[in-house]
């Protein structure tokens, strides 16, 4: 078994990785001194924290060994990813209605099935529904179609 | 006295007709998305959250507290009606609960477990009461280095109690108290890890992280597993028979008693009182050989078990502000973001909040019992609605409130990105609850630990001469050291797998 490709061992270097993050985008913060610490101290020190730990996991899982990782499936996460995004990009350019459909659209093909009518008709309820409910009912400032309604 | 006139005042705010309405629409929308499949509390308060940020505070505490409750409710229907767990919690409901619904006896089981917490509910409610105010006068004597020590303790055992790997845990507590430096820095006015946007510098606000890492993660695993369905439920009469009532009696007791008392350990929580209860039960039972196959005890005491912790583990949220499971968690972002800093200050400055929120509980509970009972039959059909409509319908309310936060669009996409972030978490088995506990308890302890450094002119040693800080930091590393033992780590994963 491939130790390097398991969980435990991935996510010591995930932890590494945030630790590096933290390091490198926190330099400038001033340190200051531990009676008057300045705005760079405790980022500073939760960084070392957390890459000891992240190595310290690192080193137990090449001894120990640990379970591998599951081969992620990369449909849903992907699509469902792609179609919040899409939504945010839409959703004040062009309004309610376009979003919507593009994340249902998209969303859906992350599932097993997929037939064409049954999304269109979740589309149908679900733009009926959101109308009613975040327009009509708690009149929230939002389009439907942008400079439309 | 004071507890009375502390109660008079509580139910006066809770039976505002406002506040009565949103106990209720907590209710309902709770348990309307726990009851789908796959999704529990922690995934359906995230979710949620956005709904109740535009009420007054009360309004959405006791909101946020109805849908708690809703989500749980949910979750165990869920496991009688389709052996699908929304939870851990709920797990053990399934081993009982599924065979006693597969027998006939569904509605039983569903009235059992929904009376048997509004039991464990009260008797929860009634001890937060008797120790609200002595537990926050205690609190009130801490300073900022006390203060922190009990922090660490808190999320040490937070961590120690409630999950798998505990260096991964801890790391994870770690990785969240990174992220909630995020944002302007209190004392210097410096802007940190904001990277220019404006968005950023009030810190990344809380709901996006809870609902991606939790909500958008949960769809996504829930979409690769492809959920099984069973066909359709029958639930059958509500009434348990009468050897099923003299069955179920004791057993509530026992769970009501044992979640209580489990309920308030950090990280202790429903799922530990569940678990425990649910051995407890088969432990003195005479014939256990019946556990598994549809023994009422197994539901009745479980059941009861997780609603009296649940209710319970408020009781270090209250009155120290220390945040003890996931959802407790989410409560004290809840909190601040309303601009309430959860602790000892809450019972003192709002005690309408405090006593209102506490009675709200109970009346939600109730509220589950006589109206949600009942329209069991809506909440069943809800579960043959297949999951691809759902997971679209889900998403896309998540991206609505995430985006009627501040009206932005940044927090929509602050969504996609968290959701892509739990998404690794989970793949990597590294658990989102010390990542929330430690993000909501950052800010605080930094500021803490800063205050203590300042008065003890930069000497450490200030958290060891302190009485108080001294006893926690040795609790604490009693923990850490009890669970490097061989012995106790064996035991420990049993007990993990069992769950698993």
């Amino acid at each position: 078994m491939n130790r390097f490709l398991s969980r435990d061992f991935l996510s010591g270097l995930m932890f590494i990785g945030f630790g590096l993050l933290a390091l490198y985008f926190g330099q400038k913060l001033a340190l200051g001194t531990p009676v008057r610490m300045g705005p760079g101290y405790v980022p500073r020190m939760l960084a070392f924290i957390l890459m000891g730990l992240g190595g310290l996991i690192c080193v137990v899982t090449l001894f120990a060994g640990g379970e591998p990782v599951e081969r992620p499936k990369w449909r849903p996460i992907t699509l469902v990813t792609i179609g919040i995004v899409c939504f945010a990009l839409l959703f004040e350019r062009a309004g309610l209605l376009p979003a919507l459909i593009v994340l249902v659209f998209i969303t859906s093909l992350a599932g097993e099935e997929f037939k064409l009518t049954e999304v269109i008709g979740n589309m149908v309820v679900l733009a009926i529904l959101c109308t009613v409910v975040f327009k009509v009912g708690l009149g929230m400032n939002i389009s439907i179609i942008r400079g439309v309604w | 006295m004071d507890l009375l006139n502390n109660l008079l005042l509580g139910l006066s705010v809770a039976v505002s007709f406002q506040n009565l309405l949103y106990a209720l629409i907590g209710c309902m929308v709770g348990t309307l998305i726990g009851v789908l499949p796959g999704i529990g509390p922690v995934a359906t308060i995230a979710m949620l959250l956005p709904i109740t940020f535009h009420l007054p505070p009360t309004a959405s505490l006791i909101m946020l507290a109805g849908i708690y409750y809703g989500a749980q409710y949910g979750g165990s229907t869920t496991s009688i009606l389709v052996n699908l767990p929304g939870e851990a919690a709920s797990v053990v409901t399934c081993l009982d609960g599924y065979q006693m619904a597969r027998r006939g006896r569904a509605g039983a089981a569903l009235s059992i477990s929904a009376v048997g917490s509004f039991f464990a509910g009260t008797v929860g409610t009634i001890i937060i009461v008797i120790f609200a105010e002595p537990l926050t006068r205690m609190a009130q004597k801490f300073g900022p280095a006390d203060y922190c020590s009990l922090m660490a303790l808190g999320l040490v055992a937070a961590v120690v109690l409630a999950s798998g790997s505990v260096l991964k845990a801890i790391a994870m507590v770690f990785l969240g108290l990174l992220f909630g430096l995020v944002g302007t820095d209190v004392n210097t006015g410096a802007q940190r890890f904001t990277f220019d946007i404006p968005e950023l510098s009030d810190g990344i606000d809380f709901a996006p992280i809870a609902m991606g890492l939790f909500g958008i993660a949960e769809i996504v695993v829930n979409l690769e597993r492809r959920l099984e369905r069973t066909g359709a439920i029958k639930v059958g009469s509500l009434w348990p028979s009468a050897e099923e009532i003299r069955r179920a009696i004791p057993a509530v007791l026992r769970g009501t008693t044992l979640g209580s008392l489990l309920g308030v350990l950090p990280g202790g929580g429903p799922t530990l009182g569940a678990f425990s209860s649910y051995t407890l039960e088969k432990k003195i039972s005479r014939n256990p050989s019946e556990f598994g196959k549809g023994a009422v005890e197994g539901v009745a005491a479980p059941e009861a078990a997780n609603n009296a912790a649940a209710q319970t583990s408020f009781i270090p949220m209250l009155t120290l502000g220390i945040p003890s499971n996931a959802v407790m968690a989410l409560m004290v972002g809840a909190m601040i973001i309303q601009g309430i800093q959860p602790g000892p200050e809450v019972m003192t400055k709002k005690p309408d909040l405090f006593w209102g929120m506490i009675v709200s509980m109970w009346i939600g509970n109730l509220m589950l019992v006589v109206i949600n009972l009942p329209m069991i039959g809506m909440w069943v059909k809800l579960l043959t609605v297949p999951y691809r409509f759902l997971a679209p319908a889900i998403l896309l309310f998540c991206c609505i409130g995430a985006y009627s936060l501040q009206n932005s669009t940044f927090h929509v996409l602050q969504v996609a990105g968290f959701g892509v972030l739990g998404y690794i978490f989970v793949r990597l088995g590294c658990e989102g609850a010390p990542f929330l506990l430690g993000l909501v308890l950052g800010p605080q302890m930094e500021e803490y630990f800063r205050r203590a450094m300042l008065l003890s002119r930069g000497d450490a040693m200030v958290f060891l001469q302190r009485p108080i800080s001294l006893g926690l930091l040795i609790t604490t590393s009693l923990l850490l050291v009890l669970m490097a033992l061989p012995s106790i780590k064996k035991a420990r994963q049993q007990a993990f797998q069992e769950e698993g």
